[in-house]
């Protein structure tokens, strides 16, 4: 334990990337519990109140910290909406869309020769399209609900998991200890869960966190084309702030600092856990 | 080598995405011919307007025409702007080509340039730096990088017009090539400087090295041997510039395909909708399969 507490400590961007996304979780949490605790109920939770008397005040001003954007609303407020939606959204996608890529990468491998040539074809297949271009096609056909939206990102973003999924499984399959288990009479299935799910564990939850940010970007490039599932979408305020880019700048680049901090606290996170858990780096 | 199974693997993707794109709009809610006729429109004028576009029709004889229609090259008129989709599509298709074409390029060469850099000076200052900035540059998404350079560019500095297109010169190319070279640089700066030290790692540099000759020509070959899988993540870059590019035009303002689609979706204009997908799909399948075979040729350990 010793030597994994002084890995941690010299390799700063863990250190970093896990500070700035717990400190993300934390403002999420706290504003859900804001909003659905102390200021509003789990039936109507408190949304940003539009005021058309305090349109487009600067930050620092009439005691908006922030400013407030084209409807007189906090922007403050807003962006913390944002922050909980997308953190909420990008969680969700990415575990269906792994659960999803794990099963199906793993009997690409090791299912019956039909099952293995339907899911790389599938996997192939999905991975090819342009997978910006099918989500706003099936954005724009399917409603912009919440579901719809997440079901999209789901659809979009499964293959590369899945791809993982498959390399992984076929490295796992050539190790001795795996022989030693089927020698041992384990099942396929004590095999699939017990032997090789915890091996690919690691490098999944590396890939998820790296994924996370993929997830709130392609969230909020819907969002921005009006297309996304909710009115506090990055996306929506950055395409707000982008219309009136001269009255009110502060919008546009405060908006863009705070989505940059939160994608850039992932990536460091990612990286730095891929660099701990990877004993060669 | 080109084998047939590739080029049937190629032929049926595009068929499924046809398919795909089809029944995706049709299954679509609202209807474009009540939108297009307004609220006061009759039943019958409803009915005769349908029957004279052939949406009456049962949807697979639809989709037969669709398909044979669009095996000859003729994707439909717009059920709005009354002209053909082909037009429109060749008409909007000249600025996204132009943003796209300078974007590949621009950046590839960027990329590229800075990635040996960084390899070379690997741990050192120019090293460090370049990586920050490739990490600060991929932390901004396109749609708030491109405000951001309109900030600094057009409002601050004035030096650029705000949100045109014009005649498509150099002052109004800049800033949404730009807005996409940026990220796009960085991606492949960093794989590029990736993959050139793991190369450097492999034994047969020694034999150069044991040859005596210089580190540029090493460099150079070494480069040579990176270039296939340089070539792969372009081309899976290319998606993203695809997406980008749409997204910079609505940004930016731009007469382009990216305009053109949105603008069919929000009229429930199908045959707009459909050529502008198919056509991107297709170009984009047909430039990563290309690529795909430029890589078997440039490196013929890659085999399937």
């Amino acid at each position: 334990m010793k030597v994994k507490s002084l890995k941690i400590k010299e390799n700063g961007e863990l250190l970093i990337g896990g500070l700035i996304c717990s400190i993300f979780l934390l403002w999420s949490l706290g504003w859900y519990f804001y909003s659905t605790f102390i200021n509003g109920s789990i039936q109507s939770p408190f949304v940003p109140k539009m005021n058309m008397k305090y349109e487009l005040v600067l930050p620092l001003q009439e005691n908006f910290l922030l400013g407030t954007d084209v409807y007189g609303r906090s922007l403050f407020e807003v962006i913390s909406s944002g922050v909980s939606y997308s953190i909420l959204i990008s969680l969700t996608v990415s575990f269906f869309a792994s659960v999803i890529g794990l099963i199906i990468g793993y009997f690409s491998i090791s299912g019956n020769n039909s099952i293995k040539r339907l899911f790389d074809f599938l996997t192939n297949f999905v991975f090819i399209l342009p997978s910006l271009l099918l989500a706003i096609l099936l954005m724009s056909f399917s409603g912009q609900s919440l579901f719809g939206l997440i079901l999209v990102l789901v659809l979009t973003g499964w293959p590369s998991y899945a791809k993982l999924a498959r390399g992984e499984t076929k490295r796992i399959m050539g190790l001795c200890y795996l022989e030693g288990a089927k020698s041992m009479g384990a099942s396929r299935l004590r095999i699939m869960l017990k032997v090789i799910f915890p091996e690919i564990l690691p490098v999944f939850v590396v890939n998820i966190i790296l994924g996370l940010s993929g997830v709130i970007i392609s969230e909020a490039t819907l969002g921005f084309l009006g297309l996304g599932g909710s009115e506090y979408s990055w996306g929506v305020l950055l395409s707000m702030g982008k219309d009136v880019l001269l009255e009110g700048p502060h919008i546009v680049i405060i908006s863009s600092l705070v989505l940059g901090l939160l994608i850039i606290g992932l990536n460091f996170f990612g990286d730095g856990l891929r660099d701990f858990l990877d004993p060669k780096s | 080598m080109i084998n047939q199974k590739k080029i049937m693997n190629l032929t049926f993707t595009c068929f499924l995405t046809l398919v795909a794109i089809f029944f995706l709009v049709r299954l679509a809610p609202g209807d474009p011919v009540e939108r297009l006729l307004g609220p006061e429109a009759t039943y019958e004028e409803i009915q005769n307007y349908r029957n004279d576009l052939g949406l009456n029709e049962t949807v697979f004889l639809q989709f037969k025409t669709f398909f044979l229609k669009t095996l000859q090259g003729d994707l439909g008129k717009s059920l709005f702007k009354r002209k053909d989709v082909m037009v429109l599509l060749s008409k909007h298709f000249k600025p996204t080509l132009t943003i796209a074409f300078f974007t590949i390029f621009i950046s590839s060469f960027f990329g590229v340039i800075l990635g040996l850099i960084s390899a070379i000076y690997k741990s050192k200052k120019p090293d460090h730096l370049l990586r920050l900035f490739s990490i600060l540059a991929l932390s901004f998404p396109i749609f708030s990088l491109g405000p951001i350079l309109v900030y600094i560019f057009s409002v601050k500095l004035q030096a650029f017009p705000v949100s045109e297109w014009g005649d498509g010169g150099f002052k109004y190319l800049f800033l949404p090539v730009l807005t996409l070279v940026i990220p796009l640089s960085s991606v492949l700066s960093r794989f590029t400087r990736n993959k050139f030290l793991e190369e450097m790692k492999a034994p047969w540099i020694e034999v150069l090295k044991a040859k005596g000759l210089s580190s540029l020509s090493i460099n150079l070959r070494v480069l040579k041997v990176c270039s296939p899988s340089l070539l792969n993540v372009i081309a899976i870059q290319l998606s993203v510039i695809l997406a980008g590019t749409m997204i910079t035009e609505t940004i930016f303002d731009i007469p382009g395909m990216g305009s053109l689609l949105l603008e069919g979706i929000q009229n429930r204009d199908y045959p707009v909708v459909q050529g502008v997908i198919l056509y991107s799909t297709l170009i984009y399948m047909i430039i990563y399969f290309l690529t795909d075979y430029i890589a078997q040729k440039c490196d013929p350990r890659i085999s399937d």
